[in-house]
């Protein structure tokens, strides 16, 4: 029963996304939502941890560069744009979101926001647990400690640790 | 079309909550989509229209021997939230509780209850340490740790969790 639910979630992903040459599907991946998934070439997507989910909503985009790796537990929510950029490695458990869902105050908690891209630029390596809020910039070759949440610009070949995040020297 | 996918799915949502919630003191119209390891050797008690999403994680809640879990009406859980209660856990009425929330009234050194009153929401990954009351209104934001008190209207955010103004979060927003 887990063997074959899991294989039919990544036919399924096979299916809808646009994939390049090579991409490796492990686990479970659950892949919701009617917007558009790509995947470059030689992309592992590992779900053998924990379920990842893709959640690309109608009119939006999840892109992953060549060469990306995302591990298990993982979840990415597009309301308009999330790019992984080449090389990207996404640890375990990260969430990566555009929108909010919710406006902070209570009389319009049931509003959704607008959204913010997110972009996510070669070479970077997300630590386990990070999460990406709305309008979140990692710069090129830049490291972010595993815990930290990101919710603006972080500049290339930087090194992010803690919560609220801060730059501690370089790559 | 008289019965829609919603609620062809509402109603399956219902019966699902029953199934799973069995032997909880359950409100009207409580549905689950997503999937909930319920282990109840206490008292829980859903008020109406309690919600779990759907998602690729399950969520967990546990009531241990002579402990009890509260959630008011209209209160939402996302997928992967993990309630534990030794003595009690109490949540209020129409709050949001995101993926991956962490509740739990016992910690390495002390066992105390957690209170979240009405029209909380609390952010990805949070995690709510013993014996903390969130206020009404407040924001905990996404991957926190919050192990003080959050007063009324205020958002939290960090680790340890630092107390700001909700407008800090609303004007960034705007700006972006």
């Amino acid at each position: 029963m887990g063997a074959l639910s899991n294989w039919l979630s990544r036919r399924d992903v096979r299916r809808r996304a646009t994939l390049g040459r090579d991409v490796v599907l492990r686990g479970t991946i659950w892949m919701r939502g009617e917007g558009r998934v790509s995947l470059g070439d030689g992309v592992v997507i590992d779900g053998s941890l924990a379920p990842i989910e893709l959640h690309a909503h109608e009119g939006a985009e999840i892109v992953v560069g060549d060469g990306a790796r995302i591990d298990g537990g993982t979840s990415i929510e597009s309301r308009q744009r999330v790019h992984l950029g080449a090389r990207v490695r996404v640890g375990a458990f990260c969430k990566i979101l555009d929108n909010h869902y919710h406006r902070p105050q209570g009389d319009h908690r049931r509003e959704v926001p607008r959204s913010s891209p997110v972009d996510v630029e070669d070479d970077v390596t997300l630590g386990a647990r990070v999460v990406l809020l709305p309008g979140a910039q990692v710069g090129r070759g830049s490291v972010v400690s595993p815990g930290t949440v990101v919710t603006r610009r972080v500049p290339a070949f930087s090194h992010v640790v803690g919560f609220p995040a801060s730059v501690r020297g370089m790559s | 079309m008289i019965l829609g996918r919603d609620t062809l799915r509402r109603a399956y949502g219902i019966a699902r909550a029953r199934l799973l919630f069995r032997g909880c003191t359950l409100g009207h119209r409580v549905w689950a989509l997503g999937d909930v390891r319920v282990r109840r050797e206490g008292a829980i008690t859903l008020g109406n229209q309690v919600f779990f999403l759907e998602g690729p994680i399950a969520s967990e809640l546990i009531c241990h021997r002579g402990a009890h879990v509260r959630v008011g009406d209209q209160t939402g859980f996302n997928y992967g939230v993990s309630i534990e209660a030794h003595d009690s856990v109490e949540i209020g009425s129409r709050c949001l509780i995101a993926s991956m929330v962490r509740i739990t009234d016992r910690g390495a050194r002390r066992t105390a209850p957690v209170r979240i009153e009405d029209d909380v929401w609390i952010g990805h990954g949070a995690i709510l340490e013993p014996g903390v009351t969130i206020g009404k209104g407040a924001v905990v934001s996404a991957g926190s740790v919050v192990t003080t008190d959050v007063p009324a209207g205020r958002l939290a955010l960090g680790n340890p969790a630092r107390m700001l103004p909700l407008e800090t979060v609303t004007t960034s927003r705007e700006r972006a």
